[in-house]
């Protein structure tokens, strides 16, 4: 017989608010799905229309907690294209450091969440105390432990000398291995492999049509990754910091799972890269930037996949229109896919395994 | 693909006009934007990128003021190229893509609840964000936020319920 069941908009399984209407089986299997988004709707893109190109900064920076310095990353690029701003190689590479320190924390605090729902709590603990290592970083070097607020218009706002260089480093010595040591335990843990593997399946083809972007791509063996296909900021001059990316055919949660583990370490490996080779010079350009009337399209990688910016503006302090799309935004009509025909147990994993970022898509 | 068998491919369809360029960001990527004059012809498009295996990314729409015009921009990528495609319409339609994309799919339901213009031949009606009672478009114009936290609503649905309560 079949049955009704609603998971949200508000429930402890969810990381934020969102509303599954299920019908299943009579053994618990998905028969239909349906998807009840709104429920952290802002109306943030008329918002910034009403805010000065300043202001936009700090606007965009809260769109989200968990990519929040991606958000201004990637305005800040869209403002510095219209007004032809190139920013000094040491603030790029200052850039490069503070988004990939927050990938890092944001991939982990989506895996903590995995084994969080998967019960597997010894897992959970680990997980999110090796993140605690990031945590740590962002409040000593940025002075928080989410919004960092590196970013301006024509570079960043923070500076590293020799201490923070080496305090970072010291933190990725410790936190490096614990990382691969959770990476082989999710791997090879007999009992979070039961729960992960073969479940929430989404197809290459699937994948591909429906223009999934990120971990949840490259889970399902897709390879758009922006650093690599359309590189920006120093991905686009130095070849040894173009990610190895992690591809699995697995499709399913797992899959994902070690796809972000892949990020991760290449994450890591990024941050040290750059701040051994650290660039002398400024950190942003100090003449404030004339923004003419201009079109831009910009998109970079954000932890959970591509992020792009669209800025129109007609020479005045204010956008005409700012438009920006995040991974979520695609990656969540996949989730029809993956829990259609799965157990209705699994679907809150399955909706973890996208790293879904609602504050984000809805705006 | 190279980006002029990616610019042939596009306005070998196009019959009705276009205007055609080509922009670099600060690192060289290169993009296409391509301004049809004919809306219709977008779906031209949309099955170029198909057959490229490219994907929509996601569109921009905005309402232009002075002719009271709407313009919706499609973003697609093809292999890490930018493809944007600018359209105008001056009767709040357009011709979904979605039929043809399955990537355009939210896009096009977010540019109908925002500003209100409807991509004809849409397989899914239903609303995205926003509670079905609220106008189409309310990104169209300034609305107050006293306004806004009465409902922008084209009917008394979201407050029926809450009026009834106070007069039990």
């Amino acid at each position: 017989m079949s049955q009704r069941i609603d998971i949200g908009p508000f429930h402890p399984e969810l990381e934020e608010s969102v509303y599954f209407r299920l019908n299943a089986d009579e053994d618990r299997t998905v028969t239909a799905v349906e998807i009840i988004n709104g429920f952290i709707h802002r109306g943030m893109e008329s918002l910034v229309t009403k805010k000065n190109f300043m202001q936009n900064l700090i606007l965009t920076e809260r769109v989200c907690s968990l990519c929040s310095n991606q958000h201004p990353f990637a305005y800040a690029l869209a403002v510095e294209k219209i007004s032809g701003v190139k920013i000094p190689p040491r603030g790029e590479a200052l850039r490069i450091i503070a988004d990939e320190v927050k990938r890092v924390a944001s991939d982990m605090f989506n895996l903590g969440m995995l084994t969080h729902l998967a019960h597997e709590h010894e897992l959970m603990k680990d997980t999110m105390e090796t993140r605690e290592h990031m945590q740590d970083l962002k409040e000593t070097i940025w002075g928080n432990r989410m919004d960092m607020s590196a970013n301006q218009l024509t570079g960043v706002k923070y500076d590293l000398n020799e201490t923070k260089i080496k305090f970072i480093l010291e933190t990725l010595a410790i936190a490096e291995p614990k990382i691969r040591d959770l990476q082989d335990r999710y791997e090879s843990d007999e009992s979070l492999r039961s729960k992960t593997i073969g479940i929430g399946i989404l197809p290459k083809d699937k994948a591909l049509e429906l223009g999934v972007t990120g971990p949840v791509a490259r889970g399902s063996g897709i390879n758009n990754d922006v650093r690599i296909m359309a590189p920006y900021s120093l991905f686009s001059t130095d070849e040894k910091l173009k990610p190895r990316v992690t591809l699995r055919d697995g499709c399913d949660v797992h899959s994902r799972a070690m796809a972000r583990f892949g990020d991760i370490l290449e994450a890591v490996r990024i941050i040290k890269y750059v701040v051994n080779t650290l660039p002398e010079g400024d950190t942003y350009v100090e003449k404030r930037p004339h923004i003419p009337a201009g079109e831009a399209v910009v998109r970079i990688e954000a932890p959970r996949g591509e992020l792009i910016y669209y800025l129109k503006t007609d020479g005045s302090q204010k956008p005409v229109r700012m438009r920006w799309k995040v991974p979520t935004f695609t990656n969540w009509e996949a989730l029809k896919v993956m829990i259609l025909g799965d157990k209705v147990d699994n679907v809150t994993m399955i909706l973890n395994s996208i790293d879904p970022c609602i504050s984000c898509t809805e705006r | 693909m190279k980006i002029e068998e990616i610019k042939d491919l596009l306005i070998s369809k196009t019959v009705n006009g276009y205007e055609l360029k080509e922009d670099q960001d600060s690192y060289g990527n290169p993009s296409i934007w391509l301004i049809l004059k004919d809306r219709l012809e977008i779906v031209h498009v949309a099955e170029v990128i198909k057959a490229c295996m490219g994907r929509c990314i996601v569109a921009t729409a905005y309402k232009n003021e002075e002719d009271n015009t709407h313009t919706v921009i499609y973003h697609f990528d093809i292999e890490g190229l930018i493809v944007n495609t600018e359209i105008k319409t001056d009767n709040k339609e357009t011709i979904a893509i979605t039929p043809i994309l399955s990537s355009a799919n939210w896009a096009e339901r977010e540019m109908r609840e925002m500003y209100g213009v409807e991509p004809v031949g849409h397989p899914d009606n239903s609303r995205l964000f926003l509670d079905p009672s609220l106008v189409k478009g309310v990104l169209n114009e300034y609305i107050s936020l006293s306004k806004m936290s009465l409902g922008v609503s084209e009917t008394d649905i979201l407050w029926a319920d809450v009026n009834k309560g106070i007069k039990r």
